[in-house]
């Protein structure tokens, strides 16, 4: 045992010391801050990737990358094809094996839905690991750009971001006139928790014409329902993984005890949006053209204000397993 | 009973030992990157002369850099735990008695979310400040648990009992109103993980291991004693409060160490304890020695399961433990009632 143990020691040792002729070796790659303020040596050439979040598989995808994307999480189902992908598992608590298994030559994770140690471990394997940090659509989309570039695709990374850029600053333009729609975003309803106001979310909902009444500090606040009754929200916004009967949402919830007395549900102000919104990916852009053409029909042309965007379905957080799930789909 | 001999003591050590080299070379060669036993074998062989040169880098980093470094830490909680249960057993008198039912787990782990607030993602603060709140709630559940400034083992257990979940309350206020953090890792670490190798020598950990296990050790044929009475074993010249003094001290310091390297990992020093008593006699020469060993050898099995079952998800091994755990505690409890 301790022969093996004096050998797992030396071998830190050594590996350490490799990670830095491996630097060295490297010094064709660049050496990069990402967005938690780590320094990352990322090899010139990326061939082959991991992701460990739904998003950034997502971003993958939409830049055109997927046939460098060596493996994603468990939890990547969005486009269907990365369910085909080798999984490493849960974004929570993927197996280190498995991703070491993979060879990859750039790791990426995001502080919406994965652990700082996770990171760190892979660091210290030598492996060059990209922490994305999301907080704003803005955000999000420099980050697209940033890791793009890393992965030697910047000109698909413009060519992702550019358009999406301009349709954010035309919806600007359409809702810059209009109040602001006051609206309860739900991301779980047993127990009830909403989100705060640093979140991702609250950031789209703002580009969407809309602001979150829940003034809270902490992301993801677990608040009771007297609160709801208090704020007395113009609208309720949930989101959807799946399009579905239109109307299934708001028949739920005037059938409930409670939510059948807010003034929302009363006028009939539920709107289901695709959880594209719920995740820090360009895809994000679609939730929100969708929620601001609910909110603000007046605002588009009248041919696009006939709701076929709109999805709602009773059982759309049946899919999650459980509330810490839900809460960490959306997570930051 | 038969007379205890120290060759006894040996044997049993012996198969034991045989036991969890067994499990660690099937630990080495099982997980999510296939490698064959053949291959395991060449590697440890090549790594133990030194010819790291003929080691394919990837077998290095799986078996060296991931596989080894888990089940050398499975092997030192498994053995801290259960020793330290073994010992609060003597130190309690109460079959109940396990490293945690003295609030240890909840005050490392207080200290450990203190640390996250604090200072976040600083190397190595977590097991540091883990280690301080350990040992701060044992020092705190002392004074809390003496009477007439003797240890009081009723009194010490409500003691314990009641800061635990003292400590739990603010755990769960913390957690709450600072949601916006990234305490993620918090819930592993309630549970018991050992996925994220700590960044701390472990070398070091063994050697305090090595120290508290030995202590407890030597005090083992007074806790035969004081176990049929304090009052006997004093008549014996058995020094009661110098062995209690030791036995507390050491099993504090020994759940602080796995608490604060791997999270609360339940089950491992109620359950390990009672079965060598059960295999071996309760004779606390051989109980002793014995404890460590079967719980090396229970967590490292559980740690197995836990990166296996659901691969590549990984499940924290307090999971296992307490899955595995709780139906054989009934069992054994049903059986002494009977």
């Amino acid at each position: 045992m301790f022969v093996a143990l004096s050998v797992c020691a030396q071998h830190t040792n050594a590996a350490s010391r490799q990670a830095e002729e491996g630097s060295g070796h490297r010094s064709a790659g660049n050496l990069v801050t990402d967005e938690v303020g780590r320094q990352v040596s990322i090899p010139a050439k990326v061939n082959r990737i991991v992701t460990l979040s739904p998003d950034l598989t997502e971003t993958i995808y939409a830049l055109g990358l997927d046939d460098k994307l060596a493996g994603d999480s468990n939890y990547c189902e969005t486009p269907p094809a990365a369910k085909l992908k080798p999984h490493v598992g849960a974004p929570l608590n993927p197996s280190l094996e498995a991703i070491v298994a993979l060879h990859p030559d750039l790791v990426l994770a995001s502080t919406s839905i994965n652990r700082r140690e996770t990171v760190d471990a892979l660091a210290r394997l030598g492996i060059a690991v990209y922490a994305s940090d999301p907080h704003t659509v803005r955000g999000m989309l420099d980050s697209v750009r940033k890791m793009s570039e890393l992965m030697g695709s910047s000109a698909a990374g413009e060519a992702l971001v550019g358009p999406l850029q301009a349709r954010l600053d035309d919806l600007r333009m359409r809702l810059s006139e209009l109040p602001l729609a006051h609206v309860f975003f739900v991301v779980w309803q047993e127990p009830l928790i909403s989100i705060g106001q640093n979140t991702f979310i609250a950031d789209a909902l703002r580009w969407a014409g809309a602001e979150s009444v829940m003034l809270s500090d902490q992301n993801w606040p677990h608040i009771s329902f007297e609160e709801v009754v208090r704020l007395q929200p113009d609208y309720i916004v949930f989101t959807s993984n799946h399009g579905g009967e239109g109307e299934t949402q708001l028949a739920d919830l005037r059938a409930r005890a409670g939510w059948k007395g807010l003034r929302a549900v009363e006028s009939g102000n539920v709107v289901v949006v695709s959880d594209e919104l719920a995740r820090p990916s360009p895809g994000m852009v679609n939730a929100i053209e969708q929620l601001a053409r609910e909110l603000h029909p007046e605002a588009f042309s009248p041919q696009s204000t006939n709701g076929k965007f709109v999805s709602r379905s009773r059982d759309q957080f049946a899919r999650r397993a459980s509330p810490e799930e839900g809460c960490v789909l959306c997570a930051r | 009973m038969r007379p205890l001999t120290s060759r006894r003591v040996f044997n049993v050590c012996a198969l034991l030992i045989g036991v969890l080299f067994v499990l660690v070379v099937i630990s080495l060669r099982m997980g999510a990157y296939p490698i064959a036993v053949r291959d395991i074998l060449m590697t440890l062989i090549n790594g133990a002369l030194g010819r790291r040169d003929q080691i394919p880098s990837e077998f290095s980093l799986v078996v060296f850099g991931l596989r080894l470094p888990r089940i050398a830490l499975g092997i030192l909680v498994g053995a801290a735990l259960s020793t330290a249960g073994a010992g609060f057993q003597a130190l309690l008198r109460n079959p109940l008695a396990d490293p945690y039912v003295l609030g240890v787990s909840s005050g490392a782990a207080l200290g450990a979310i203190v640390s996250l607030i604090v200072l976040p993602f600083t190397p190595g603060a977590v097991q540091v400040a883990a280690f301080a709140g350990a040992a701060a709630t044992i020092g705190a559940v002392y004074f809390l648990g003496r009477r007439g400034g003797q240890l009081d083992s009723a009194t010490l257990l409500l003691a314990g009992i009641i800061t635990a979940s003292f400590l739990s309350a603010v755990i769960m206020f913390l957690m709450t109103i600072l949601s916006s953090r990234d305490l993620r890792g918090m819930a592993f670490w309630l549970m018991g993980d050992l996925s994220s190798a700590p960044a701390v020598d472990l070398r070091w950990l063994y050697l305090l291991l090595i120290v508290a296990v030995g202590s407890i050790y030597t005090t083992s044929s007074d806790l035969n004693l004081i176990l049929t009475g304090e009052q006997e074993a004093s008549h014996l010249g058995v020094n009661v409060r110098r062995v209690k003094f030791v036995v507390y001290v050491g099993a504090s310091l020994l759940t602080g160490l796995a608490v604060s390297v791997s999270g609360a990992i339940g089950y491992v020093g109620l359950l390990v304890p009672h079965v060598m008593r059960m295999l071996f006699g309760t004779d606390y020469r051989v109980l002793i020695p014995a404890s460590a060993i079967g719980g090396a050898i229970i967590v490292v099995a559980a740690d197995l399961l836990a990166r296996t079952v659901v691969a590549p998800t990984e499940l924290p091994v307090g999971a296992m433990t307490a899955i595995a755990g709780a139906p054989v505690f009934i069992y054994l409890m049903r059986r002494r009632v009977r």
